[in-house]
C-alpha cells in the first residue's frame, strides 16, 4: 500500500514536470512593441496563459535563460472592448482569467522595460502558451483532492472534453444564428435600397421636367 | 515474507506502467492555436523547437482584411526553405522534423492600408513517445486477467481521449472558417450601406444642380437682352 503512494506520487510528480511550456511557441518582441492575440471563445471558459521571456545577450551571443527584473504588461480586453485584466508581471508569468461573455476576447503583452540599456542589440524572446477550457485543468490536482485513482482520472479527463465540445458546439450555433442575420439583413437592405433608388430617380426626373417646363413656361419661351 | 514481496512487486510494477502510460498520454501531442493581428506593411514571424523525428503540421488561414490573403513562409532549422505561398488565404503544411527551431512568418508587406487576422494552428506529434509505451510492456509479465483488462480498458480510452482531441482541432477550424465568412458578410453590409446612402445623395446633389445651372443660363440671356 505503501509502495503504490510512493510510486503514484513518482509518477504525477514527472508528469507535473512534463506539462511545463518547454516546447511553447516563441516569438521576438521588440522594446517598445505591442504583441496581441485573439481568442474567440464561449461564456464560462477559463483560460490560462503562461509566458517565460529571454533577453539577447550580446556577449555570449545567445540568449540568457531568464532576466530578473524584466517584466511584461498583460492586458485583457472582453468582447466589449472592455479591460478584464491589466497587471504587471516578471519575467516568467502566468495570467488566468475567466470568460463572462462569449465572443472575442483580445491578449495583449508589451515589455515594460524602463532601462534602456538591457535592450541595445534589439529583441527579447518570450516563449507563450494559451490553455482554453479543458486543458486548464490540472489533473495532477484533481486527482490528489478528489482521491481518484488512475481510471477514474481518466474517465474525468474524457468528461471534461466531452463538455468543452458541447460548448463550443452551442457557441457555435449562436454564432450562426448571428451570421444569418447579418446575411438576411444585408440581402433586404440590397433590394430596398435599389427599390428606394430607381423610385427617387424617376420622381426626381418628373419634378425636373414640370419644374423647367413652368419655368420656360413663366418666361415666355414655350 | 516472500509472497507478499512478490505481490508488492507486481502492484508496484502495475502502477509504475499506469503512471508512464498516464505520462505518455498526456504529452502525446501538443498542440495550440494562435489568432493574432498583423497591421499593415508587417511581417511577423513565430518560432517552434522541436525534437528529431516528430512531425509538425501548420495550418492558417486569413480571417479578416481587405483581400484576405497572406504571404507565408515556412524554414527548417538548416535553414532550407519547406514553403513560400504568395498571397494565398489559407494553407496547410505538415514536415517530419528534425532537432532545432522552425521559423514560420506571416507577410503582409504587400498591403499598404488594410490589417490582416490571421489564425494558425501547430498540430505537434512527438512520434518518439511510441517507444516510451513500448518499454513498460517488456516489464509487465502480464499473465494476471485482471491486469489484461485493465490494459484493454486503458487502450480504449486513450484513443476515445486521441479522438476527442482531433475533434476539437477540427472544431477550432471550423471556428475560423466560421469567422471569416461572418467577417466578409459583416463588411458587406457596411459597404452596402455606405455606397447606397452616397448614390442616393449624389443622385439628388446632381439633379438639383442640374435645375439650377439651366435656370441660370436663361437668366443671363434674358438680361443681355433688354
Amino acid at each position: 500500500m505503501e509502495m503504490k503512494a510512493v510510486v503514484s506520487s513518482t509518477g504525477l510528480m514527472l508528469l507535473f514536470a512534463w506539462l511545463s511550456p518547454s516546447q511553447a511557441l516563441y516569438f521576438h518582441i521588440g522594446e517598445t512593441e505591442k504583441k496581441c492575440f485573439i481568442e474567440e471563445i464561449p461564456d464560462e471558459t477559463m483560460v490560462i496563459g503562461r509566458y517565460r521571456t529571454q533577453l539577447w545577450d550580446k556577449q555570449a551571443g545567445s540568449f540568457l535563460p531568464s532576466t530578473p527584473g524584466l517584466g511584461m504588461h498583460v492586458e485583457i480586453k472582453d468582447p466589449d472592448a472592455k479591460i478584464i485584466l491589466s497587471r504587471q508581471y516578471g519575467s516568467d508569468g502566468r495570467f488566468t482569467f475567466t470568460s463572462h461573455t462569449p465572443g472575442e476576447h483580445q491578449i495583449c503583452l508589451h515589455s515594460n522595460s524602463t532601462k534602456m540599456a538591457l535592450f541595445t542589440g534589439g529583441k527579447l524572446r518570450v516563449h507563450l502558451d494559451i490553455q482554453v477550457g479543458e486543458h486548464t485543468n490540472n489533473y495532477p490536482e484533481i486527482a490528489a483532492k478528489d482521491k481518484l485513482s488512475e481510471l477514474q482520472l481518466r474517465v474525468r479527463q474524457l468528461l471534461d472534453q466531452v463538455e468543452q465540445i458541447q460548448k463550443e458546439q452551442n457557441y457555435q450555433r449562436y454564432r450562426e444564428e448571428r451570421f444569418r442575420m447579418t446575411s438576411e439583413s444585408t440581402n433586404q437592405r440590397v433590394l430596398w435600397w435599389s427599390i428606394a433608388q430607381t423610385f427617387i430617380l424617376i420622381i426626381t426626373g418628373i419634378w425636373q421636367m414640370r419644374h423647367l417646363k413652368s419655368f420656360f413656361e413663366a418666361k415666355k419661351l414655350v | 515474507m516472500m509472497r507478499w514481496s512478490i505481490e508488492g512487486l507486481k502492484v508496484c510494477v502495475s502502477c509504475l506502467s499506469l503512471c508512464v502510460c498516464v505520462i505518455s498520454a498526456f504529452s502525446q501531442s501538443l498542440d495550440g492555436d494562435f489568432t493574432f493581428s498583423l497591421p499593415a506593411g508587417r511581417r511577423e514571424c513565430f518560432f517552434q523547437t522541436m525534437k528529431k523525428d516528430a512531425s509538425l503540421e501548420i495550418e492558417y488561414q486569413v480571417l479578416d482584411g481587405a483581400s484576405l490573403d497572406v504571404d507565408f513562409y515556412f524554414q527548417s532549422p538548416s535553414g532550407h526553405v519547406i514553403a513560400n505561398d504568395y498571397r494565398k488565404s489559407d494553407g496547410v503544411h505538415a514536415v517530419e522534423t528534425e532537432e532545432g527551431d522552425y521559423m514560420f512568418c506571416f507577410d503582409n508587406t504587400f498591403s499598404a492600408v488594410s490589417e490582416k487576422v490571421i489564425f494558425f494552428e501547430l498540430i505537434l506529434d512527438n512520434v518518439g513517445d511510441g517507444e516510451e509505451s513500448e518499454d513498460w510492456k517488456a516489464y509487465v509479465q502480464g499473465a494476471d486477467l485482471l491486469d489484461m483488462k485493465l490494459e484493454d480498458i486503458m487502450d480504449t480510452i486513450n484513443s476515445v481521449k486521441s479522438r476527442l482531441g482531433k475533434s476539437l482541432q477540427i472544431q477550432a477550424l471550423l471556428r475560423a472558417f466560421e469567422a471569416r465568412d461572418r467577417n466578409l458578410q459583416e463588411s458587406n453590409y457596411d459597404r452596402v450601406n455606405l455606397w447606397s446612402c452616397t448614390n442616393l445623395m449624389v443622385m439628388v446633389i446632381v439633379s438639383g444642380v442640374q435645375v439650377y445651372l439651366l435656370r441660370s443660363l436663361f437668366d443671363d440671356k434674358r438680361k443681355t437682352r433688354t
